[in-house]
């Protein structure tokens, strides 16, 4: 029954891998530019030569064929090369995904383990100093631009600390150029932009934990288990914090497209070779190949993203019945 | 008489609301000997359910500014958190009304209804559960190893409230508090139930506190009952005497707003005039005296005590307390 619904879960995705790729295609050929510059305007290119170019990256063709063409080499297992580098598709992919996992998969679970007892905390404290004072954090994390808090960061343990002989964060990069790329190296280069990913993740989980918490402290079965005679922290954590987890699956569900592109911001302030950088930037020169290749590989995450987080809906609330 | 088994005496409880101060238990005393069922009939609102959850002080938001809860030689009112844990679920048992949401949802039947024997005995996941199987049998549950494995949502309402009953009896607690156990079931499934409550009753001899609105309930339950208005005990007695001779107007009105069959004649059923009081706001004098049939001047100025009227019941009523029979009308 389960196979069956992540079966049927997948075919229904295929249809959503061919919107997004489809759209990604029309917006950027309806942007203007030049296409691939560097072609027409390469003064050591002839003419002749540029017309051959053109024809051999298919950027003549109307968009329908060229779409059609690029869909039935993927199905053959074929991304295409670059075309600005001739790299293939894949290799640029796959050498940049690791590194946007470990950003984001560290920031999400920085966030759930900080945003849960900080919401449990407003929660069960509700209206204290305690809870105001999280209040204010918590909307700071949604009002404060994420390039400028990484700026600021940047600017207060990268600068600052250097310039007082202090021992100081990096602020580009996953890992040293030289002598670098172990795990120290890697943490050291992780710290800044994982805390500016983390922290608004933090703002906005912390807020609903706590909604989400006041809500289930109110149910009856929280009334039964007190009557029980259990220590009110065996009440609020083994009674009512599974509970109140169930709800924040979904949000963390929402938020893993964000696995690939909410930390794109993130990624090009801190210059992590991430795929949401390569994707911006590639973007701008035009290089479908590239660009379509990532969205392939986002859209496949985000599928899959949503469709673990329904499965583990299902482990933590036995009421979920797959079919 | 024997020693009471718990004995609230002047209790108080108040919630704190924009409007104002909420006396919603107001100077309730009673006493609940061993083996015995009592019914608590009113209204809604008319502090029934948090006069049973002040006794298990679980009557949160509201506070207990005074009297006392004497159980086994303690005032419940005084005793640390710690030892309160030690009397809920273990000595003092409580049931509520909607067994559609009174279970968790995320976790097993089983492991729920053998939850007080881990909590209170020590037991072991194993022992506690197979309790809890022997016990969900008991109380009725088919297939009960097998049942026990469910969610609650894979039980019916009856279902769920025998659970419920059942996770109360695990510890063979000497107080059963049942707060409107039936109401929220279908009419044939809360016979189910009372019959099941009232085997309870006889085979642990467990004393019941039986919460309720409905007198049809407490008629074939309980041998004392206590009638609640406005926070206070308006009446209380033998529950065939305040059936046969209500000595407060609230409890004459109330008998005769219901059916009965072995009326001896089909009159037509008699609602009681006028809405409930609000609890921020109480008439002066007795708080029943703007819906009262009876009333006499003395009622909006002065508050009747709770006091002997006839052999076996007590009513706070200055018509009945001054030799008035409630009649006709």
């Amino acid at each position: 029954m389960l196979a069956k619904y992540v079966a049927r879960r997948f075919l229904a995705s295929l249809i959503v891998v061919l919107g997004v790729t489809a759209i990604t295609l029309a917006l950027m050929k309806t942007t203007s530019g030049s296409y691939v510059p560097g072609i027409d305007l390469n003064p050591a290119l002839r003419p002749e030569d540029i017309a051959r170019l053109r024809t051999q990256l298919g950027l003549d063709e109307p968009p329908q064929v060229w779409y059609a063409t690029w869909l039935w080499n993927v199905i053959h297992g074929d991304f295409g090369r670059s075309m600005i580098d001739g790299s293939r598709v894949t290799d640029h992919i796959f050498e940049r995904l690791p590194n946007t996992l470990e950003l984001t998969a560290t920031a999400i679970v920085i966030g759930v383990l900080v945003a849960v007892p900080l919401g449990v905390i407003g929660a069960l404290r509700r209206g204290s100093k305690a809870d105001h004072g999280l209040t204010v954090v918590s909307v700071a994390g949604f009002a404060v631009p994420q390039f400028w808090m990484g700026l600021m960061l940047i600017l207060i343990f990268s600068v600052t600390l250097e310039q007082h002989g202090l021992p100081w964060l990096p602020s580009s990069g996953a890992f040293s150029a030289f002598q670098g790329g172990d795990l120290l190296d890697r943490v050291q280069h992780l710290i800044l932009p994982a805390t500016v990913l983390s922290f608004f993740y933090t703002s906005t989980w912390s807020r609903f934990i706590r909604s989400s918490m006041l809500e289930v402290l109110s149910q009856d079965y929280i009334r039964t288990a007190r009557a029980k005679g259990m220590s009110e922290r065996r009440v609020v954590y083994l009674h009512g914090l599974r509970n109140a987890l169930i709800p924040l699956i979904t949000l963390i569900g929402l938020e893993l497209p964000g696995l690939v592109s909410g930390g794109l911001v993130v990624e090009v302030v801190f210059g992590w070779p991430g795929i949401g950088k390569l994707a911006f930037e590639r973007a701008l020169q035009y290089d479908y190949t590239t660009v379509m290749g990532v969205t392939f590989f986002a859209t496949l995450l985000v599928i899959a993203g949503n469709l673990l987080a329904d499965l583990l809906y299902g482990v933590l609330d036995p009421r979920i019945r797959y079919g | 008489m024997t020693q009471p088994l718990l004995e609230v005496s002047d209790l108080h409880t108040v919630f704190s609301t924009k409007e104002g101060m909420v006396k919603a238990v107001d100077g309730v005393s009673f006493e609940l000997h061993a083996g015995e069922t009592l019914g608590i009939v009113g209204e809604s609102g008319c502090g029934k359910s948090v006069t049973a959850l002040s006794i298990m002080r679980l009557q949160r938001p509201g506070r207990i500014v005074g009297g006392k809860v004497m159980f086994k030689g303690q005032d419940l009112t005084r005793v640390s958190e710690y030892e309160m844990r030690e009397v809920r679920g273990k000595e003092i048992a409580m049931i509520f009304q909607d067994p559609m949401t009174s279970l968790n949802p995320v976790y097993r039947v089983g492991w729920q209804v053998g939850e007080p024997t881990r909590l209170h005995g020590g037991w072991d996941a194993k022992k506690a559960l197979s309790s809890a199987v022997t016990m969900l049998a008991r109380v009725g549950i088919p297939s009960a190893a097998a049942r026990a494995k469910d969610y609650p949502h894979q039980f019916s309402g009856g279902m769920r409230q025998r659970a419920m009953i059942a996770m109360g009896l695990t510890t063979t607690p000497e107080v059963l508090i049942a707060d409107e156990p039936t109401t929220a079931l279908d009419v044939t499934i809360q016979a189910q139930i009372l019959d099941l409550l009232r085997d309870v009753n006889r085979e642990f001899g467990t004393a019941t506190i039986l919460i309720t609105h409905n007198l049809g309930v407490v008629a074939g339950m309980c041998q004392r009952l206590i009638v609640m208005y406005a926070g206070k005990i308006v009446e209380a007695g033998p529950t065939t005497d305040v059936f046969a001779n209500p000595k407060h107007p609230y409890t004459w009105s109330l008998l005769r707003s219901i059916p009965r069959l072995d009326a001896e004649r089909h009159e037509p059923l008699k609602p009681i005039e006028g809405l409930p009081p609000n609890l921020v706001d109480l008439p002066a004098g007795c708080s029943f005296h703007p819906r009262c049939v009876f009333k006499v001047d003395r009622c909006s100025r002065d508050t009747p005590a709770l006091l002997q009227v006839g052999d076996t019941q007590r009513s706070a009523c200055w018509v009945t307390q001054s030799g008035t029979e409630l009649k006709g009308a």
